[in-house]
């Protein structure tokens, strides 16, 4: 017996229009459809809705029959096999909504096409039906709208945050708005994408007209004399088509880019974070799709780049957003030209000058702001004197002390501020191992094993009473022995052992002041 | 000595340039040689005595083919060897007692009977490599101190085409202190060198060590503290960059070394002259012939037969077990009895790895030739195409073929 596997139709609605998230998803979707059936102008309007937004879509392409309605309300039906919707997947994020109309008039037929309650009717595991009538018209005027009514959202998602600046990004970004075509095909259609948004949502413009090109921020090839001189520096890498041979076929790469600093790069449209933006694009119709940000294989610099590499052998998922045949041989192709032609930008001259005049102006901030810290440090030192704050100046301490005072024979002969015992001191000719801290307290707090130290070189004893507190408790299991005025302490623990301490800061006051100019 | 044998003892005429490269032709006593172009390092004690015939393994195979010896059934690949590089120190590399030192060297090579069909320039090293780099190689199992005396002496009784002072290289991790010291001694060999070599026939290229362009300058100003700059100009016809064998593998310090090296010899007034870079990897060939490098020497060809490596082109090397001889059309490949020995028909190893020394050489020969070919069209983009064919998807060489691109040729943007 031979059975044929089933399939649940209603459950397969839900997913899919589940898979959606954005009803901006919708936008997308739609551009390429009117985009697709030759429009030249597409109006979008999105009204505020108790529990979603309703989506007017209104284009003037040559319309639907009644079977591209029916790919629009089939699943897995999809008449088209080389346009950017060839899925059929996309228009069945509509059945998200109360309600959907579709009027479309194609070479002197009127079809209207009427849905209801499609997402009540799934959730019920009901398959929702379409009515579709049918009136002659005179041709010439063709066109499709479509209108849907309480779409929902995604979760936490309501249409007052689509503000305009919002779906411009979105639409340059992410929808054919932001096509690179044009800088490959002289002939590409041009589109204008009107939106306008309902007063509730966005009141701060009319509306939003764009078109169909995503263009790079002008090129500027030189630094500016402003604290950030490359923050504007700009290079365009002209469109470039590159035939491409891999096991098994042959196909195009199209490559266009460019190269620019922060500020250049925020000429650019966004949507989401910088770093999830810039970078490397595979794209198929000219739309981004996923990042190739390895092509760049060195210090992250992916950052500085936008570019768009466009084949048509790359196939997508059913979202649009990533691409499915990443194991074929044809992917790899690309992928390895891509890599290539990359390096080739990397190794340009001129962005090596660019990443140049950043690490300069790096440089010079660099150097203002020591200016102003060292300024701080002399301004102190005048005030206050000398007073070491680390290891190694209170070793300069220590020497200076010598140096000016006949008696005391200290010299540094090594210095290691890692080790525990920081520097090994020749005093009266003897090698002396030294634990070294601008307070002694430090050598207890920092857990300095006594064994070996000799020493404890220190500028002032500390705070005495935390002193007290380690003669009080012990160190390690020891007893401790202050007597600091008398030169040192005593550490007993399995033996009696006595440190020296030298207070540098008692040398240098007890070293012969050399006498003051005034 | 006529006046004739004195303008025809050396001359080098660049020819045209393509970026930073050149193709020119180097004319020493009547022996031209086109340049770029490489020396193959060739071990010519070979035949010291009528009894030991052939020295040394795949050499001795190489030599075999460059003459055209019966065993190898081939004819002189005489346009192989239209220039070799051999070294002093490879008399160190047999056993020779004093009395056959010195009876080796009573003939020079090409006049030797055996070498008859030789006609290619010979560029004989100083061996300072050998002797002085701090191995216990000297002179004196033939009883010679190997000072620049005895290595001129050697360099003449060869009868080598090009010579080169006895130098002291230096080492990555030389101190400033050691680098100047070496240029002191060496200093001291060109003085002598100068002084003793006024009557030879052939060119004089100077030895040059630094891997930038502040040591090489230093360099020189350290060699003209003992001899004057007129002096060095005079003496001179050529420069030879040595120290870089132990950076071969940092293409990046190739070619700034050849880069700076240029610089310098244009600002000392010399950048006419010709440029030997000395015992550099075959696959960077290409790259500093681009910027400007002349002529090379180079043993890689023997060094990656002894590893079991074929040359399917400049930049690809297989397995020999995978090798397909049918694919190449030089005269080792095409001959049925040398494909039979690589495959591994033959008695002995060097008749096996000789043949496969000999084509990887060939390999690289007819790289250069084609390289002079694009440098001759003086377009720039008969150079870069040569830099996208050959290096274009290798990873490893690409940016070092980009840098060149961009440094000479005009860059792709
Ligand atoms: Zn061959």
């Amino acid at each position: 017996m031979k059975k044929a596997p089933k399939v649940n139709e209603v459950n397969e609605f839900l997913e899919i229009a589940s898979d959606f998230e954005d009803p901006l998803e919708v936008i997308r979707e739609s551009l390429s459809n009117a985009y697709d059936a030759g429009a030249t102008t597409v109006e979008i309007t999105i009204l505020n809705r108790a529990g979603g937004s309703d989506i007017i879509i209104e284009d003037d392409g040559h319309g639907m029959n009644e079977r591209d309605l029916e790919s629009f309300f089939d699943l897995g039906n999809s008449r088209k096999t080389d346009s950017i919707g060839y899925k059929g997947h996309g228009t069945k994020i509509f059945y998200k909504s109360d309600r959907i109309e579709v009027t479309t008039v194609h070479d002197g037929t009127s079809y209207r096409a009427e849905m209801d309650e499609p997402w009540e009717k799934l959730n019920n595991e009901v398959l929702p039906e379409y009515e579709l009538t049918k009136t002659d018209v005179r041709s010439g005027n063709p066109g499709t709208k479509i209108k849907i009514t309480n779409f929902r959202s995604g979760h936490g998602f309501d249409a007052e945050s689509l503000t305009y600046n919002k779906i411009n990004h979105y639409l340059k970004w992410k929808t054919i708005a932001g096509s690179t075509a044009h800088y490959f095909d002289d002939d590409q259609r041009e589109m204008e994408i009107s939106v306008v948004l309902d007063d509730e949502i966005d009141d701060t413009q009319d509306g939003l007209v764009t078109d169909n090109r995503l263009t790079f921020p002008d090129e500027q090839l030189d630094p500016d004399d402003s604290m950030y001189p490359a923050e504007r520096m700009c290079k365009h890498y002209p469109a470039n088509e590159i035939a491409v041979e891999y096991d098994g076929g042959k196909t195009t790469l199209q490559i266009v880019g460019m190269v620019g600093g922060k500020a250049a790069r925020n000429e650019l449209p966004t949507y989401g974070r910088h770093s999830a933006q810039f970078g490397i694009w595979f794209a198929k119709d000219h739309i981004k799709v996923e990042r190739l940000n390895e092509a760049i294989s060195h210090d992250n610099e992916f950052i500085h780049f936008l570019f768009v590499a466009n084949c048509q052998d790359i196939e997508l998922s059913a979202n649009r957003e990533s691409i499915r045949n990443k194991a074929s041989s044809v992917y790899k192709a690309i992928e390895e030209e891509v890599e290539y032609y990359l390096s080739k930008v990397t190794q340009d001259p001129w962005f090596k000058s660019y990443l140049e005049t950043r690490k300069e102006a790096e440089y010079n901030r660099r150097t203002a702001k020591q200016q102003t810290s060292l300024k701080e440090r002399r301004e102190t030192i005048e005030s206050d004197g000398f007073i070491p704050k680390n290891k190694a100046e209170v070793l300069i301490a220590l020497e200076r002390a010598s140096s000016t005072s006949r008696g005391l024979s200290h010299t540094v002969e090594d210095y290691d501020p890692t080790a525990d015992i920081h520097a090994i001191l020749r005093q009266n000719g003897r090698l002396r191992n030294a634990a070294v801290f601008p307070t002694l307290t430090g050598l207890f707090e920092n857990d300095v094993p006594l064994k070996n130290t000799d020493v404890a070189v220190c500028w002032t004893q500390g705070d005495p009473a935390i002193l007290s507190e380690y003669e009080r408790n012990g160190y390690y299991g020891g007893d401790l022995k202050f007597d600091v005025d008398d030169g040192g302490f005593e550490y007993e623990n399995d033996g009696r052992q006595f440190v020296e301490v030298i207070e540098v800061s008692e040398l240098l006051q007890g070293a012969a002041v050399p006498a003051a100019d005034d | 000595m006529t006046e004739n044998v004195v303008r025809n003892r050396f001359d080098f005429d660049v020819t045209a340039r393509n970026g930073d490269a050149r193709t020119g032709s180097l004319v020493i006593n009547g022996t031209e040689l086109e340049t770029p172009n490489l020396f193959p390092v060739i071990n010519f004690y070979a035949g010291g005595t009528d009894n030991s015939v052939y020295g040394g393994g795949i050499h001795r195979t190489l030599k075999e083919f460059m003459i055209g010896a019966e065993r190898v059934g081939v004819e002189p690949m005489t346009e192989y060897f239209d220039a070799s590089m051999t070294s002093v120190a490879s008399l160190t590399d047999y056993n020779l007692n004093r009395n056959r030192y010195e009876s080796y060297l009573d003939t020079p090579i090409k006049q030797r009977p055996l070498f008859e069909n030789y006609n290619g320039l010979i560029f004989a090293d100083s061996g300072g490599f050998k002797f002085l780099g701090g191995t216990d190689i000297d002179g004196s199992d033939f009883e010679v101190e190997m000072n620049q005396d005895a290595v001129y002496d050697i360099q003449e009784a060869f009868g080598s085409d090009i010579i080169v002072n006895l130098d002291h290289p230096i080492a990555p991790d030389d101190s400033h202190a050691t680098r100047v010291e070496k240029a002191e001694m060496t200093a001291e060999n060109i003085h002598t060198f100068l002084s003793i070599s006024r009557g030879f026939d052939g060119a004089k290229y100077l030895t040059l060590h630094g891997y930038n362009y502040s040591m090489m300058s230093e360099f020189l100003e350290v060699i003209t503290d003992s001899v004057p700059e007129g002096v060095l100009k005079e003496g001179f016809d050529g420069i030879a960059l040595g120290s870089l064998v132990p950076k071969k593998d940092d293409r990046d310090a190739l070619i700034r070394a050849v880069t700076d090296c240029r610089e310098v010899m244009n600002e000392w007034g010399i950048g006419h002259w010709p440029l030997h870079v000395l015992g550099i990897s075959s696959r960077a060939v290409p790259i500093l012939a681009a910027l400007g490098a002349d002529s090379f020497d180079s043993s890689t060809h023997i060094h990656n037969a002894i590893n079991g490596k074929y040359n399917e082109s400049l930049m690809k090397r297989v397995d020999l077990d995978d090798a397909d001889f049918s694919n190449c059309d030089c005269p080792v490949c095409s001959s049925d009895l040398l494909v039979n020995r690589m495959r591994g028909n033959a008695e002995y190893q060097k008749d096996v790895l000789g043949p496969v020394a000999m084509h990887n050489l060939v390999v690289v020969k007819d790289e250069l030739a084609e390289i002079r070919r694009r440098i001759q069209t003086e377009d720039e983009d008969a150079l870069i195409a040569y830099f996208e064919e050959t290096f274009s998807h290798d990873k490893t060489m690409r940016q070092y073929a980009h840098k060149v691109v961009n440094q000479t040729l005009g860059g792709y943007f």
